[in-house]
């Protein structure tokens, strides 16, 4: 549940965090602190993680200088050095995600040795799934040059703020040749607003309206949900998860900008998709991308025969299942998403010479599944989303339903329907001129119609 | 400097955008007041748009406060003229005392529920509807005035008769045979967590003090218990909020009984009433009231 997790005050939607960024922005370009930008964007991510997790800021330096010190001695003994370094950060990520399939998480002292039992209490440290990606690609991306670098770049990779919670998952080999001194002269001021205003729309007016509704989804209330209005709320969802994730990217990725760090595109209008595996190249780039380079290429990818390629395609959707965290339904959502991916491997060659009508076919199919299968990620209760998905093909008998405002739910999902469909690429094109005034009116429909605050759905992983 | 250059103009453009659609916002609230700030999709927006309605219009004769176990007995469902129902969701009857209690004029009888008395009350609200300039919503929200006034249009509320004709209807009906197991389950896990001794006694007190406050300014409070589930009545949190209230009130005077026939009354997740039991406890609820006014006036 997203509301679980510690977020502290600074998420990025709150006021303070735009003051945090105006004073780190102002800083950052003082011609006098130029020579620290690196070390001030590495304090301000410090402050940044520290105001939600104070406690869990010596972690988060353990994985940090941890994975430096593998990486240094990297460079003397490749074969040793690198392979502890993954170790170490996979072990981090497993003691923190999977502790409590080990241990009896409602008792006080599960083990009952005093400091084992101080870190098994230890909250979920915020974006470790993230940073732990990071680490790992440091490790494997930089021990190939010719010599470590430095700890204050290490530092800012791993815990650049605006990427720090949740991603985009940068590869070390695209952010690390970026970390140079930056001008203020050089920042595009227009693209950086147009990304952070879109992410703020997105999240606001869409997520956190659609959030209001979907939490019908929820154990038991869905139960008090007339059976055709559960099929509604899975397609809600569907938009919400891509509004609020695709918010979220969004802002970092235009904070990223005007800190001139261009971080990756995370989202490329997945709900086109005309196949899973088109799917994967659209949602969560900077993950599938991540999985592709250091999981299933290594594996073998579709070089070692049919049947390896789709036992490797298997096991790395498995393991993006249970990345998300340590329940059956993630790891069930990964598996058939694998097994779609295997299903549909044949056909592809024959059904992409198809014309656009079987496109247009194949692209309901695609989002139909994507959709259906959301509903293990809202419900990670294995046996509430069996509950949910019973629910949607047995009538209710509730005498008051929850009454849902159909048309309400409609113009709040409308924006990723119309960013889909390609109507806002007109904006780009013949209306290019009238471009600012949209952003203007994006950013004023997200302040007077934001939904109720809600946590990016992304922060629980 | 390039990108500085030409991001300038597209700065000031977009700014001036949101801040014009920001002000024609604006004056549509101050023309049109919040009365358009509606649907309520939360229970937030549901207590705005409450409290709002309360101020704007005349004092009622008669008013009930309290939480979501209240708020489920609709005031259409009473017919007693000037009525309103001020109980809110996901709240505590004390937010609604404090502020009634800071108004010029009071309503002649204040029903107070006293099934959920844990919660804190709600300050911002206290506060935001107790001073001398209340604050309205300053900003319309288009889309949802949009939706307010297609849902309006569509579904307009019926009139007296046909809404009697509907209750009758639904009175004639036997009790839902719906399953609340699940729910039951679930608001038993919740009432029996946690330890709300303190909020509860510190609410009762103020409860106490706010009615001694408006009684003393001639309008007349009786504390009201809505019947839950055998399940619920046996919680941890009922039984001791019971007992604290009573200990509170032990003379029987501010009380109205209230005596439904229980049988016929379901809660369907578990711990508010149905539609068909929230009309009984409403009838149940007017019979009180004649009563006590009938006693009162025999006297």
């Amino acid at each position: 549940m997203p509301g679980r997790v510690n977020r502290g005050d600074m998420t990025f939607t709150s006021l303070q965090f735009g003051l945090f960024v105006a004073i780190v922005f102002g800083a950052y370009y003082l011609p006098p602190l130029r020579r620290f930008q690196v070390q001030l964007l590495v304090l301000a991510s410090l402050v940044f993680y520290g105001s939600g997790q104070p406690a869990l800021l010596p972690l988060l330096l353990l994985a940090v200088l941890g994975t430096h010190l593998c990486l240094v001695l990297a460079f003397d003994n490749r074969a040793i050095w690198m392979p502890a370094g993954i170790v170490f950060n996979l072990a981090l990520l497993a003691f923190f995600k999977y502790k409590f399939l080990l241990v009896d998480a409602s008792t006080a002292y599960p083990i009952g040795f005093a400091p084992l039992d101080f870190l098994l209490r230890l909250p979920l440290p915020i974006g470790i799934s993230f940073f732990v990606f990071h680490n790992i690609s440091l490790l494997v991306d930089l021990t190939r040059e010719k010599r470590p670098p430095p700890l204050r770049d290490v530092f800012l990779y791993i815990i650049f703020f605006p990427q720090l919670v949740s991603g985009p998952i940068t590869r070390a080999g695209q952010f690390m040749p970026q970390i140079v001194p930056k001008q203020l002269a050089n920042v595009d001021f227009a693209e950086a607003a147009k990304w952070i205003l879109t992410g703020f729309f997105f999240k606001l007016y869409v997520a956190n309206n659609l959030n209001e509704m979907t939490s019908y989804m929820d154990y038991p209330l869905y139960e008090t949900v007339a059976t055709q209005d559960r099929w509604l709320l899975v397609f809600l969802y569907s938009y919400q998860i891509y509004a609020d994730f695709f918010g979220y990217s969004a802002i970092a990725l235009g904070l990223g900008l005007l800190f001139g760090y261009r971080l990756p595109v995370n989202f490329d209008l997945p709900y086109i998709s005309a196949s899973f595996s088109e799917f994967w190249t659209r949602w969560h780039i900077s993950l599938s991308s991540w999985l592709r380079t250091y999981l299933y290429i290594p594996l073998g990818g579709n070089r070692k025969g049919p049947a390896r390629t789709c036992l490797n395609l298997m096991i790395v959707m498995t393991l993006g299942g249970l990345w998300h965290g340590a329940s059956l339904s993630y790891a069930l959502w990964g598996m058939l998403h694998g097994l779609l991916l295997v299903v549909e491997r044949p056909f592809l060659k024959v059904l992409g010479e198809a014309g656009p009508v079987v496109r247009v076919a194949r692209m309901g199919v695609v989002f139909f599944c994507v959709t259906m299968l959301w509903i293990f990620f809202k419900l990670p209760n294995f046996d509430h989303a069996l509950g949910y998905l019973a629910g949607m093909f047995t009538p209710t008998d509730n005498p008051n339903p929850t009454k849902l405002f159909r048309n309400m739910a409609l113009l709040y999902a409308l924006p990723v329907l119309i960013q889909h469909l390609g109507l806002g690429a007109l904006a780009s094109g013949r209306l290019r001129r009238w471009e600012p005034y949209l952003y203007g009116a994006l950013a004023a429909l997200a302040y007077l119609e934001a939904g109720p605050e809600a946590a990016f759905i992304y922060f629980q992983f | 400097m390039m990108a500085q250059m030409s991001g300038l103009p597209w700065l000031i453009r977009c700014a001036g955008a949101a801040v014009a659609l920001l002000l024609v916002c604006g004056l549509a609230t101050a023309r049109f007041g919040s009365a358009l700030q509606q649907p309520s999709v939360t229970t937030r927006d549901g207590s705005l748009i409450t409290l709002h309605r309360y101020l704007r219009e005349p004092v009622p004769d008669i008013v009930l406060v309290g939480s979501s176990v209240a708020w489920r007995l609709k005031e259409e469902y009473f017919s007693l003229p000037r009525f309103r129902n001020l109980a809110l969701a996901g709240g505590s009857p004390v937010t609604v005392l404090e502020i009634l209690a800071k108004q010029p004029s009071l309503p002649k009888i204040i029903l107070i529920e006293t099934n959920i008395l844990s919660r804190e009350p709600d300050s911002e609200l206290i506060g935001q509807f107790s001073g001398r300039t209340r604050a309205e919503a300053p900003f319309l929200r288009p889309v949802r005035a949009a939706v307010a006034v297609h849902e309006t249009w569509n579904h307009a509320p019926p009139n007296a008769a046909q809404a009697r004709a509907e209750q009758d209807r639904l009175l004639r009906e036997p009790p839902s045979m719906f399953d609340n197991k699940a729910y039951l389950e679930l608001a038993l896990r919740q009432m029996n967590e946690g330890e709300p001794t303190g909020p509860v006694r510190a609410n009762v007190a103020r409860v106490s003090e706010l009615i001694d406050e408006v009684q003393r300014r001639g309008s007349r409070a009786f504390l009201i218990e809505i019947p839950f589930e055998a399940g619920i009545e046996d919680s941890r949190l009922v039984t001791m909020s019971k007992a604290i209230v009573q200990a509170a009130f032990p003379d029987q005077s501010p009380w109205l009984p209230i005596n439904p026939p229980r049988g016929e009354l379901r809660w369907a997740d578990g711990v508010h009433l149905d539609e068909r039991s929230a009309l009984i406890v409403v009838r149940a609820i007017e019979s009180a009231l004649a009563e006590r006014d009938g006693a009162r006036r025999d006297k």
